[in-house]
């Protein structure tokens, strides 16, 4: 059995539809996707090349999965992770968000957390690839339902400082230039095409 | 009259406990006490830096030197040596694929599909009913448009597998959602072009037809002795939220028993063997026929015969005794199960396979604690002398405890060991030491959990459990629930915790408190309640528990939160009036042996 | 013949394979302070002092100072000669720096009185060579030394003790060590002490944790000195850690009443990486942290980008930055502890280049620390160099005859020396009644490289033994007693003259360390007097002898056996 080749690897591009402020839901069931200022644009890409497309649709398809609903918020008054994962945390019903900063550094938030601390972080940006974003995206779903979900496995690489340090820290100040200060949180309909 | 300062020392087989006194005359006056580990096996002269250290650690709590100490007075200890082993003795075998029965989490759809198994990428050429086989690398949205695109064709596709978790992707995507079964990771192993059912329950329910023999005669058109082939595959799948069964020349599941060689038993003048597959009933009956035992043995190659053969070679090391001297004392039995990944399984299903844990004891009365005698008193510079015998010593100090009479009998439930003596209406006493305890207790819990940590298992037998279920609050086992004002470390959020002296520790399970708590208590009953019984009847005169009035428990583990509770339940219908020992009426459970010692001491003197 | 797109040379292909194009390179934006130490948009030095206080410093009048410019100005920088050092023009400061007759004495007063930007100015003129035969003269102990690195992937404290004894014995003056479970600490800091004392007596011996908990160790006299106190070049920075110059200066002073060495730690890259440059150059930041180092009157600095290594590593002319911060934390008259301590490159020609402005001049301690176990097993992140870096270290020392600290030793020793460590920390467990260390460990112990190698713990008796050193208040004495109750007599008798020197105060002085015989070496008795060739530190007699020893050298007399 082989696996499909043409179709699946088309470039799938992803724009992010704003359809006004953002609320606080009641919804129990629901993970907040909460992305920084420059996700999708003018970024599309993670500092190792996965498209912002398939990296939003790997962590819904991970909360979709366990059945919970998903709802993407951008938020444009900071680019710090854990400030951006915890504005989209208590915004959401279940408390739950997850939060994610172009380069593809991201973390699962709760609620009730300090804003420092999180329930899962994932800060090495180079390591983070389509399958880890999916499961990024089902534990969140799974702590949203109250059950305790298997951290994902976090990866480590004493190299990785060499290789990824200036980029990240260039990737960091661009992301910083896209900052709107005062601007509030938006809600955001992923709209995911095939090129 | 002088007053005297004398230390009694109680080596046991984990810790070593010191008791300092002033005596004059025959009026004692406890000043202070310490406990360390205790170095080397029990009875043996590396204890010698563990009772140096106790002494030491005690007098510096009274506020006294060791210059001014004039006996120190030891407990005759003899070696006690236990070990553990387990044998897995059943195993399930699923043959030419047939059966997916591995319990995803998040399967897709609901129903009851039958049909014949075609790959995805071979639908074009399919008719019938078919069940779409979709392999790694297939992304869910292409699964979908694939499927869409058949059942568009006209092609009646009444069920799929995939190999990742993508069922319920790939069902909200279906024009016409069908039961899909996911995370099938071998899933290439499949037999194509086999008639074949999948059928997914309900959130919260089971299957009903393929756990069924009806139900999948019904399904598969088989005749009486066909039916009579597959009900192993409806019980396998029993419980099971979904599965897919594959229709085979000659697929199976089968549950066999795996020979793990025999266990030989001898005594009483009777030599004796049981298989150990026979499970741990068998093999305390056959225990029971040849008491008082003289010697077990077991099979090279087995890890029951391993661990005893390495009993008695530890035992050989530390006593310089021959091998064939050393005889192993008592076993202890206990059935389990262990989860165990299925052979032929295309998913990591996992089933519970029994097994069997045995605990065995060897002792000789070779002591060597002379040795420890004349180098605790070089290197403290005073007397030290063998005070008593350390069953006889505990039962005297226990009868400090207020509201016991002689005949009283005392437990000490401790790591490799569970220990118990009596003393008479004549003054007379007896002890016993028999096999299994804490750390057998340790094992079940982690085995039948699958807790790869034995820190965890540890934890799980010490403390009691609670589930964290917000940030601020955590449901106990007995349901209570506590809030905290600071928010809960983060990585214990949503878990099974225990409740460490340290705060609340993550459980590595996917189980309810309530799975955890059962696995827990049953590890403690099997071990402990049953060897409280076993050991009592051993010095109970004419081995019956009636004759006793009083039994005191003693050590670390009367300290364990439920324990003394399961003892005394056990031991409810015998009219014994038990519980935890209060040595001196201020000391608790600890220290017995080391005031034994003194108390026997100034007796004597 | 034609060239086709998409075919590549041969050539390229080898090229594109090589190690060094895993590493990170990007362009500079000085907009933002992604830039090393030549930006537009750094300011321009200016002092102006009234009545005794600095009232404009670097182009900002005092009513617009941050807290960084308010602590420098107040604490960090001399008035009485501000205005007059400032007026000197930079190139004549710069070549005096490099001018073997101008005296080392003479550019630390002219640096008392300089700003961030006036000493930038300065360093700016100058090219790696000429940083090297600067820092060559204001190094400030006249002995060069190096600094180790011991940790275990699995906090395994039989490891720690073991690998310190190996790494005092070969040279290392200072060891540090950090943890993976921070609990863990007490064990394994004690072990480090224990097994440094074995390899060579008067170790010093660090283990970084948070700020309370070190400090609490280094108050019992489990370690000897503490070396991670974070400073930064912004007040955005500073804020955010929940930290001002003052903290940081009144936890300095902490360690100064009890007698215990200790040095801040900065580097370039750290404000730009935390995206909190304010548009300065990552080096005029780091003068600036090497300001407030001095104005809160520790003896020392680390410095050298240190964790942020990829950053500066990355754009043009990072790396000459970094031998420059290193010159200026020595010119202002500080102990330097120069870097080299994480890992940097993918490259082995990289990491030796990036090296070497620090090993051939000598610094304080050329790696901060150099890491005396397999990387694996290095719980700061990995180090530029480690235990596989052993002897090409010391064949670097003999081919250009410069002392980095280090010496090859012989296997015997080496093996003998790891025993008694792990013998004397199995007694010194035992006493303090710690959990037990089996034969079986130390044996794992002599022969092993990594943590792999060793018999697992019990992780939840250590951590229980751990908790239990805290709570019983077991000090340093404790380890002395217990060392000298099981027979380890010389290593107490080590133990306890290093506790002794607290007593003394002479570890407070700028650089010091302590020779084999206890002999503090400071800038103040060993003060670095070099005037240009034949004077100052020289690799010869005795020391030279031990370093021309490598693994395999063709004996002279016999060419048929090797010396070694």
């Amino acid at each position: 059995m082989s696996a499909p080749t043409a179709a699946s690897t088309s470039e799938r591009t992803l724009t992010l539809k704003e359809v006004g402020p953002a609320k606080r839901a009641s919804r129990p069931d629901e993970v907040v996707v909460a992305v920084s200022p420059a996700f999708s644009d003018p970024f599309t890409k993670t500092i190792v090349d996965v498209p912002h497309a398939e990296v939003i649709r790997q962590i819904l398809a991970g909360i979709e999965e366990q059945g919970v609903h998903a709802r993407v918020i951008k938020v444009w008054d900071t680019a710090d992770l854990a400030a951006v994962a915890h504005t989209g945390a208590r915004l959401s019903g279940s408390g739950i968000s997850i939060g994610l900063l172009s380069r593809g550094t991201a973390m699962i938030h709760q609620r009730d957390l300090p804003r420092l601390s999180n329930l899962e972080l994932f800060p090495q940006s180079p390591l983070l690839d389509a399958e880890v974003f999916r499961r990024i995206g089902s534990n969140a779903a799974q702590y949203a339902k109250g059950e305790s979900p298997a951290p994902v496995p976090t990866r480590n690489d004493q190299m990785a400082r060499p290789r990824w340090q200036a980029k990240a820290a260039l990737l960091h100040l661009k992301e910083f230039e896209c900052i709107v200060a005062g601007r509030k949180p938006v809600e955001v309909e992923p709209v995911i095409s095939r090129a | 009259m002088t007053r005297r300062l004398v230390v009694g020392v109680d080596i046991g087989n984990s810790t070593t406990e010191a008791c300092v006194a002033a005596v004059s005359g025959t009026s004692v006056e406890y000043l202070g006490t310490a406990l360390t580990h205790t170095t080397g096996v029990k009875g043996t002269p590396d204890n010698t830096d563990g009772a140096v250290a106790a002494v030491r650690r005690a007098l510096d709590r009274a506020g006294h030197t060791e210059s001014e100490v004039e006996t120190v007075l030891l407990n005759e200890a003899t070696p006690v040596i236990s070990g553990l082993a387990m044998e897995t003795i059943s195993e399930t075998i699923i043959t030419e694929s047939t059966m997916i029965g591995h319990n995803p989490a998040t399967p897709g759809g609901e129903g009851l599909g039958v049909g014949t198994t075609v790959a995805i990428d071979a639908l074009s050429g399919a008719s019938g009913p078919t069940i779409a086989v979709v392999g790694p690398g297939w992304d869910f949205d292409d699964v979908a448009t694939e499927l869409n695109a058949a059942t568009d064709r006209g092609l009646e596709v009444v069920a799929a597998v995939l190999a990742h978790d993508d069922a319920v992707l790939v069902v909200n995507r279906l024009r016409a959602p069908i039961p899909v079964v996911d995370e099938v990771g071998a899933v290439e192993k499949v037999p194509l072009g086999m008639r074949a059912a999948v059928e997914v329950a309900p959130p919260g329910r089971t299957i009903r037809t393929l756990s069924d023999s009806y139900g999948l005669a019904s399904v598969f058109e088989l005749d009486p002795d066909q039916t009579k082939h597959v009900s192993p595959v409806a019980r396998a799948l029993t419980g099971n939220r979904s599965a897919v069964v594959v229709r085979t020349p000659s697929g199976d599941v089968t549950d066999r028993r795996i020979p793990v060689g025999t266990l030989t038993l001898r005594g009483a003048g009777k030599t004796l063997q049981v298989d150990v597959d026979a499970g741990a009933e068998a093999i305390m009956e056959v225990l029971g026929r040849v008491q008082p035992l003289d010697d077990a043995t077991g099979e090279a190659g087995t890890h029951v015969g391993g661990m005893l053969a390495q009993v008695r070679d530890t035992m050989t090391d530390v006593t310089g005794q021959p091998a064939a001297e050393i005889r192993i004392r008592d076993v202890l039995a206990v059935d389990t199960f262990v989860p165990k990944e299925v052979r032929g399984g295309l998913a990591g299903e996992v089933a519970p396979e029994n097994a069997v844990a045995l605990a065995a004891m060897v002792r000789t009365s070779r002591s060597r604690m002379q040795v420890v005698a004349d180098e605790v008193a070089a290197a403290l510079g005073c007397r030290a002398e063998i005070g008593g015998v350390e069953g006889e010593m505990a039962v005297r100090g226990a009868l400090t405890t207020p509201g016991t009479a002689i005949p009283i009998a005392v437990l000490d439930l401790g790591g490799g060991s569970t220990d118990a003596a009596l003393l008479d209406r004549d003054g007379v006493s007896s002890a016993v030491h028999v096999a299994g305890a804490g750390e057998l207790v340790t094992k079940l819990i982690g085995s039948e959990l699958a807790l790869d940590d034995r820190e965890q298992a540890e934890a799980v037998k010490r403390y009691p459990l609670a589930k964290v279920e917000s940030f601020f609050h955590v449901r106990h086992e007995d349901g209570t629930v506590q809030f905290f004002p600071e928010p809960l470390p983060s990585h214990v959020f949503a878990r099974v915790v225990t409740m460490t002296p340290e705060g609340p520790a993550p459980v590595a399970t996917r189980h309810s408190v309530d799975h955890v708590r059962r696995v827990r208590r049953e590890a403690k009953r099997k071990v402990f309640a049953v060897n409280a019984v076993r050991a009592l009847q051993q010095v109970a005169p004419g081995g019956s528990l009636r004759m006793l009035d009083f039994v005191v428990l003693l050590g670390g583990s009367a300290l364990d939160f439920e324990i003394p509770d399961l003892i005394a339940d056990a031991l409810a219908g015998y009219g014994v009036v038990c519980g935890i020992g209060n040595v001196h009426g201020s000391e608790g459970p600890r220290n017995a042996v080391a005031s034994g010692l003194v108390d026997a001491h100034v007796a004597g003197a | 013949m034609t060239t086709t797109e998409n075919r590549r040379s041969r050539r390229t292909e080898i090229l594109e394979d090589r190690p060094v194009n895993l590493d990170g390179f990007v362009e500079e934006w000085p907009e933002k302070g992604l830039v090393a130490m030549e930006s537009d948009f750094d300011p321009q030095p200016s002092v102006r002092v009234e009545g005794g206080r600095i009232v404009e410093l670097d182009g900002r009048a005092r009513a617009d100072f941050d807290f960084m410019d308010t602590f420098i100005a107040d604490h960090a920088i001399d008035v009485e000669t501000a205005e007059e050092v400032n007026a000197i023009p930079s190139v004549e400061i710069a070549r005096a720096l490099v001018d073997p007759r101008a005296s080392r004495d003479e550019l630390t007063r002219i640096g008392r009185g300089l700003t961030p930007a006036k000493i930038l100015d300065v360093v700016k003129l100058m090219n790696v060579v000429e940083i090297m035969m600067a820092m060559q003269k204001m190094r400030a102990r006249r002995t060069p030394a190096n600094q180790a690195h011991s940790t275990s992937a699995k906090d395994n404290p039989i490891q720690v003790a073991a690998d310190a004894a190996e790494g005092a014995l070969r040279g290392f003056a200072e060891l540090e060590t950090t943890l993976g479970v921070v609990r863990y600490a007490p064990l394994v800091a004690i072990a480090l002490q224990v097994g440094g004392q074995v390899g060579r007596g008067g170790v010093l011996t660090q283990c970084a944790l948070e700020e309370a908990t070190e400090l609490e160790l280094g108050m019992r006299g489990i370690t000897a000195y503490a070396e991670t106190i974070s400073v930064y070049g912004t007040e955005s920075v500073f804020v955010d850690g929940d930290d001002t110059p003052w903290s940081k200066a009144f936890l300095a002073s902490a360690y100064a009443s009890r007698g215990i060495k200790m040095r801040f730690t900065s580097g370039t890259g750290s404000e730009v990486q935390m995206g909190n440059a304010e548009g300065r150059s990552m080096l005029y930041l780091e003068i600036r942290c090497i300001l407030m180092a001095k104005g809160a009157g520790v003896q020392g600095l680390q410095n050298g980008s240190i964790s942020c290594i990829g950053v500066p590593g990355a754009v043009p002319g990072g790396i000459r930055a970094v031998a420059a911060e290193n010159l200026v934390a020595s010119w202002m008259d500080l102990e330097c502890a120069s870097g080299n301590d994480q890992s940097f490159s993918h490259s082995a020609m990289r990491r030796t280049a990036r090296l070497l402005p620090q090993m051939l001049p000598g610094t304080d301690f050329v790696c901060s620390g150099y890491s005396a176990v397999p990387n694996a097993d290095n719980m700061f992140a990995g180090s530029n160099l480690d235990t596989e870096d052993f002897d090409d270290w010391n064949t670097i020392q003999r081919d250009l005859q410069v002392d980095g600290g280090l010496r090859h030793v012989r296997e015997p020793e080496i093996l003998q020396v790891r025993e008694k460590a792990a013998r004397a920390l199995q007694a010194v467990f035992a006493e303090l009644d710690l959990p037990r260390i089996t034969d079986e460990e130390v044996e794992a112990a002599v022969y092993a490289n990594g943590s792999g190698d060793y018999p697992e713990r019990d992780v939840l008796e250590d951590l229980k033994g751990a908790q239990s050193v805290m709570d019983r208040g077991v000090t340093g004495l404790d380890l002395v007693k217990a060392l000298e109750r099981s027979g380890f007599h010389d290593v107490a008798e080590n133990l306890l003259t290093v506790l002794r020197q607290r007593v003394s105060g002479d570890l407070l002085q700028t650089s010091a360390i302590l020779t084999d015989d206890f002999v503090p070496l400071s800038a103040i008795n060993d003060a670095n007097d070099y005037g240009g060739p034949g004077s100052g530190y020289r690799l010869q007699g005795e020391r030279w002898e031990q370093l021309k020893k490598l693994r395999h050298v063709t004996s002279a007399e016999d060419p048929e056996t090797e010396v070694s």
